[in-house]
């Protein structure tokens, strides 16, 4: 952004204007796109939600307010802004105000490190994923205030759940995300997708070949295990079915957000839509390349970058223009998978979720960071002596070892997956086995 | 457990297998999912229905610039594609057996309703939420195969449709009008006047029942016309109209009828006035001057034009209309039934005119469903020409009251002796025919009871 | 559930689940003591849909009464209707013609098609699916309502039965449109099964969950899908064969560990039958004698002194109706044995154990409607 600025500034007009204001201008910039593109994400995801999953049950969804329905998020914002808001005589009112705050601050924190395209970003940290996931955590305690401010035994309990899903699964989700950071060597959102650039054979630039951008990590045996283990990882710490327990109104009417009303529920569902929506686009930055896609790194070679600095703006605009297609198109894609998901399952009980997700989900995806050593021990160890039987594969990064390390590791997580499988599988049990082992949640698998 | 099964046999049901692959089940439902997903966008369950005029009037709702298409689910053999109906711009077809809320049928052509008021529908309604009562002749005050008032409670209905299946006239048929929503609770109980249908109508919803049922309706319909005397039986909104055509020769008759009078006091009924069958000004100013005529002419000969109770549209012509009929019924001589129910008409303030207001629609629907019952309404609201009208006015009242006399007395006495209602009664009992008297009768005396319930 | 002095001393919470709540199935409490989320103790609590059904039916004449079974088990008004006909059919000896007798059958079974696909989706979304499930029962149930719409009048209160028959025949384009209906059927069923059967997720929900051993059915006289999904082969419609039912081949299924996906699986095959049921009564009603009935001439019934109590297999189980007749128009006594009811009194022995989110699924296979638990 900056580069852009400085390039309008002070090249093209001739301002001569000093760092601080270019620096100034582009965050200010930034942050109000940010913050004024945020909330409209979250009013498009419950449209397209409602008309969507209404379609999967031969519905047409909400189809009244504008054309086709398109303004009923507006209506439904409408229609909470003017509720009544009301506290219980027993809660904690101070916490119970600042609940839904605490919640819904730290997603629009999220959106800082998020690349919508190339050079669209409002910082690029060093610890970007870090700071994604650490930040993200924070939401549990303002869930876990909800829920005790509340005086309601079902908040209480929906809390409980929420605190207990979040603090498990993060752990799956950032075991699968650490294999990124080791294939990538970088903790810097920008970078995780500038490595994924390229085509997908090898990841890096095959002679003779432009640069397609489809060098995502999905491809790659390690990355699909990861990315499955992430996806279900992040169905649960969004709290989409079937992993929607904190919330599930068959039995806690809505959990932590029982006693909300009005605008604090509302900021209870920005909060949970944005981080739905972040999800789905860090899945994408992480194994889907992001912005990444044929033509970026060609209008990108012709914008004003540092790379670049002569470059035309005009090119600037139409790599994030199509970046920004290319992001927000695999991004949607996902969270139709989760609405897909919601269309079709069940959930499962707060035991089984977790039990499924320390003794399935846990295991593969350490599995699965020793696939990625080995991948990238195969792929790119050169130096060492003793590795010399490796050399007789090739060269590092050359086909023959990208193609043996892809088998390999193959091989081993499917291995893996069918050994976690049959462990926690139990199916020819008796019926008082059965039994027992729903009362003790001994059951991850049928 | 050994019980033994003829025809059939008893089957355990296979629980689910394991497959091999976990999660190769869940794809299974994502399948299903997503095929239901991509025809939706395509397809439809429900078939559309050219909606012809007779249909689409009726149940074309309440916002009629919208045009209506009628869908109909022919083919229920398919599982994909979208099934719900957009509402108000799509219906469902209803089906000619579709019961909602019972409705009145009159013929189209004589205005003739076909209930006889023989209590059928009264006796079997389950809530028992139907009341009638039956109208008689002013001439020798018997019965007559026609009723006077007919109330249904809607919001206590069940929609069972006993009543449409005992009538023997087929004179009670279920509607088809389902949007009844309201604020208005009140409205929900409803009188004769809203629930009178033509039969045309209920053809247009329901052609194969009405086929059935046209003949012995209609012959039993015919013997009954021959006994109801004068507009007796007409459906009030079509009153005027059909005795306005019957004028020359329900004036040659007038002769023998004794007169009877309404109560002196009438106002402003806006649900009357807004109603279509409430007559319009110039009507009821045409029906006052062919009741004076007739006065004038024939002494004590009826009118045979019954604008009884034109509504007028404000409190405050109500009140003057009041005090009209009230220095009216003085100067033609102050008997005490005469007295107290002038004395007590007068509408003081707001309150007491909408008082006067509700009892004087009531005496209007009275008023039209015995048309032949006339009253010195008329020439009290237009100022009288000569006094002359008046006065005879006021002398026929007080005939009628006196005629009354016990009728009320005995009515005074069950509504004093049922403290709880004594403003209505006190109101309701002025005696101005035996009708009214009874009616009183009943009403206070259902007002004491409910009085009582409610103890 | 707790082992001994290995956990930490924890305090159990009562939870009030209901009276509203959204997966209570009515206005229906349950008070439940939780140790965590395990279910230490669960009471049930009903009584607040209480309308004085039994006892406005003994002001009411016999046929008065008819349209008030329809408000029992609402899903079912057509069964409500046939076991209250059947009573007073029995009490006053009338003698129903046989097409009437397969109008019944017909209508009844179609009956229970809707209740259990509707049950078999609030089931699914008890457990957590976003009414997809739902949705597609509610479908079937749309298109069978419509058929008891174009025959009866109405959708849910049909008030269709009367002492002797049925208050009018099938409207002419009935059986086509039945045809149909049984045609896609069976993609609605595969579709359903394919879905969810073998599904992992809801395998792990329900296997295994709310266990109802056969000794303790019995003991409880549960009945319907229930009572068969411990295992039981007890169908009203082959133990003590009412109407015409034993005119058809159709077959009783029972599960074999009385949880709830076995319930769930035998409504599943309950559907399948009934849809035989309905294909064979389909082919034989053209040669059915009899019409329906003249409704006119039952108005007023006085049946004679005695008493009778008839009982049909309702969707939801046995379904039975007691009158007593002292030769008046009005039942001296009116007795409803209401299914729901009945099958809801083991509810606290089959949760114990389970967890908070169990309970409500373990209801939900229970199928019960406030209207018939309360009357």
């Amino acid at each position: 952004m900056a580069d852009v600025i400085n390039h309008v500034l002070n090249t093209m007009l001739g301002l001569n204007a000093p760092e601080w204001l270019i620096i100034f201008i582009s965050n200010s910039i930034a942050v109000t796109l940010i913050f004024a593109i945020a909330p409209l994400q979250m009013l498009f995801m419950t449209y397209f939600e409602r008309r969507a999953i209404a379609r999967m049950q031969d519905r047409l969804g909400p189809n009244r307010v504008g054309p086709k329905g398109i303004f009923q998020p507006v209506a439904d914002g409408v229609k909470m802004f003017t509720k009544e808001d009301i506290v219980p005589t027993a809660a904690d009112k101070m916490v119970h105000l600042l609940a839904p705050c605490v919640v819904a601050a730290p997603v629009m924190f999220m959106f800082a490190v998020i690349p919508w395209g190339p050079g669209m970003y409002a910082v690029d940290l060093d610890t970007g994923l870090l700071f994604f996931f650490a930040i993200s955590s924070v939401s549990a305690v303002g869930l876990m205030m909800a829920g005790w401010a509340s005086y309601n035994k079902f908040a209480l309990l929906g809390a409980m759940r929420a605190v207990a899903q979040m603090v498990s699964y993060e752990v799956p989700a950032l075991i699968s995300i650490a294999v990124i950071v080791m294939l990538t060597n970088s903790m810097s959102i920008v970078s995780i997708i500038e490595a994924q650039s390229g085509l997908f054979i090898s990841q890096v630039d095959v002679a003779g070949i432009p640069d397609l951008g489809l060098g995502w990590f999905i491809f790659s045996p390690v990355g699909l295990l990861g990315f499955i283990c992430f996806f279900i990882a992040a169905l649960a710490e969004g709290e989409r079915t079937p992993f929607d327990i904190p919330e599930a109104d068959s039995e806690i009417v809505a959990g932590y957000m029982t006693e909300y009303s009005g605008m604090k529920f509302a900021l209870f569902f920005l909060a949970q839509y944005l981080l739905n929506f972040l999800l789905c686009a860090i899945t994408v930055i992480t194994f889907f390349g992001g912005w990444q896609g044929p033509g970026i790194s060609w209008l990108w070679s012709m914008a004003v970058s540092e790379a670049n600095p002569a470059g035309n703006p005009i090119f600037n605009v139409l790599a994030g223009i199509l970046g920004t297609f290319y992001f927000l198109a695999k991004t949607y894609f996902f969270f139709f998978v989760m609405i897909w998901i919601r269309g079709a399952f069940p959930r499962l009980r707060v035991d089984q979720l977790m039990g499924f997700g320390w003794k399935f989900v846990i295991p593969l995806t350490i599995v699965n960071i020793f696939s990625a050593s080995l991948w990238i021990g195969w792929i790119r160890w050169e130096l060492n002596p003793d590795l010399a039987f490796l050399s007789a594969l090739g060269e590092p990064y050359s086909f023959a070892r990208w193609g043996f390390a892809f088998v390999a590791t193959l091989v081993m997580n499917v291995a893996a997956y069918t050994l976690m499988t049959r462990i926690n599988r139990s199916p020819d049990e008796t019926i008082d086995e059965l039994v027992a082992d729903q009362v003790f949640g001994a059951v991850t698998l049928r | 457990m050994n019980i033994p099964i003829e025809r059939g046999k008893v089957v355990t049901v296979a629980r689910g297998q394991s497959t091999s692959v976990a999660g190769f089940s869940l794809s299974k439902g994502l399948g299903v999912v997503f095929r239901h997903w991509r025809r939706a966008w395509f397809e439809k369950q429900h078939q559309n229905v050219p909606a012809t005029a007779s249909e689409s009037a009726p149940n074309a709702g309440n916002d009629k610039s919208k045009p209506t298409a009628f869908v109909t689910l022919e083919d229920m053999s398919k599982s994909y594609g979208t099934f719900t109906v957009e509402y108000p711009e799509q219906r469902i077809k209803l089906p000619e057996a579709y019961r909602n809320m019972p409705v009145l049928l009159y013929d189209d052509e004589t205005g003739h309703e076909l209930c006889t008021s023989c209590f059928q529908c009264q006796r079997i309604c389950p809530p028992q939420v139907i009341h009638m009562t039956q109208a008689k002749d002013p001439a020798s005050g018997k019965p007559v195969p026609s009723v006077a008032e007919f109330i249904i409670e809607y919001d206590a209905c069940m929609s069972c449709g006993f009543c449409a299946e005992v009538c023997p006239f087929d004179a009670i048929k279920m509607d088809h009008e389902f949007e009844l929503s309201t604020h208005d609770h009140p409205s929900l109980t409803v009188y004769k006047r809203d629930l009178n249908r033509p039969v045309s109508y209920y053809e247009s919803i329901a052609p194969g029942f009405w086929a059935e049922a046209r003949e012995r309706a209609y012959k039993k319909l015919a013997t009954n016309m021959k006994r109801r005397p004068g507009a007796i039986g007409i459906a009030p909104h079509l009153t005027e109209k059909i005795t306005a055509a019957q004028a020359q020769a329900a004036q040659a008759a007038a002769a023998q009828a004794p007169a009877a009078k309404a109560p002196a006091k009438k106002a402003a009924a806006p649900r009357a006035a807004d109603t279509a069958a409430a007559p319009t000004d110039k009507e009821a100013k045409l029906a006052a001057i062919r009741a004076r005529n007739a006065a004038q002419k024939g002494g004590s000969a009826p009118a045979a034009g019954t604008a009884a109770d034109a509504p007028l549209p404000t409190d405050k012509e109500a009140k003057l209309a009041a005090i009209r009929a009230r220095n009216a019924a003085k100067k033609g001589g102050s008997t005490p039934a005469a007295e107290t129910s002038a004395e007590e008409s007068p509408p003081t303030d707001d309150k007491a005119a909408r008082l006067a207001a509700i009892r004087a629609r009531n005496a209007a629907k009275k008023g039209d469903a015995t048309p032949s019952e006339e009253s010195d309404q008329p020439a009290a609201e237009t100022p009288p020409a000569n006094d002359k009208a008046a006065r005879l006015a006021a002398i026929r009242a007080r005939n009628a009251a006196q005629k009354a006399t016990e009728a009320a007395e005995q009515a005074a006495d069950s509504a004093t002796s049922t403290p709880e209602a004594p403003a209505s009664s006190s109101e309701e009992g002025k005696p101005l025919d035996e009708k009214a008297a009874r009616l009183a009768e009943i009403r206070a005396r259902n007002a004491a009871r409910k009085k009582g319930d409610q103890e | 559930m707790k082992a001994e002095g290995t956990m930490i001393k924890t305090e159990e919470l009562q939870i009030n689940i209901g009276p509203q709540h959204p997966s209570t199935h009515g206005v229906f409490r349950m008070l439940v003591t939780v140790d965590g989320e395990t279910i230490v103790d669960l009471k049930p609590v009903f009584g607040y849909l209480h309308r004085n059904h039994e006892q406005i039916a003994e002001v009411n004449t016999y046929l008065q009464n008819m349209p008030y079974t329809d408000r029992l088990d609402y899903f079912n008004s057509m069964a409500n209707n046939q076991a209250y006909a059947m009573a007073v059919e029995k009490l006053a000896e009338i003698e129903v013609p046989e097409r009437a007798e397969y109008i019944r059958v017909i209508m009844v079974e179609l009956t229970r098609i809707l209740n259990h696909a509707s049950a078999l989706g609030f089931l699914i979304n008890d457990m957590g699916a976003w009414q997809t499930p739902l949705a597609f029962g509610m479908r079937e149930r749309e298109k069978i309502l419509d058929l008891f719409e174009s025959t009866s009048g109405a959708r849910l209160m049909c008030n269709y039965f009367r002492f002797g028959g049925v208050v009018r025949d099938l409207p002419p384009d009935f059986v086509p449109r039945l045809q149909s209906l049984l045609t896609g059927l069976p993609t609605f069923i595969d579709e359903f099964e394919r879905m969810l059967r073998e599904n992992e997720i809801l395998r792990i929900r329900s296997e295994g969950i709310g266990v109802l051993p056969k000794e303790v059915a019995i003991s409880y006289s549960v009945t319907g899908p229930v009572l068969r999904g411990s295992g039981i082969p007890y169908d009203i419609r082959k133990a003590e064969p009412y109407s015409i039912y034993d005119r058809f081949d159709f077959d009783v299924p029972i599960g074999t560990v009385g949880d709830v996906y076995d319930r769930f699986l035998v409504r599943i095959e309950e559907m399948r039958q009934s849809k035989r049921i309905l294909e064979q009564a389909l082919k034989q009603l053209p040669d059915a004698e009899g019409g329906h009935i003249n409704p006119k001439a039952r108005q007023n019934i006085r049946p004679p002194v005695g008493d009778a109590y008839t009982r049909i297999e309702s969707p939801k189980g046995e379904l039975g109706f007691y009158l007593v007749s002292d030769g008046g128009q009005t039942p001296y006594r009116y007795k409803v044995r209401a299914p729901s009811f009945i099958n809801l009194t083991p509810l606290s022995d089959m949760c114990r154990g389970y967890k908070v989110a169990d309970v409500v699924v373990i209801l939900g296979s229970i199928d019960i409607v406030m209207g018939e638990v309360d009357r």
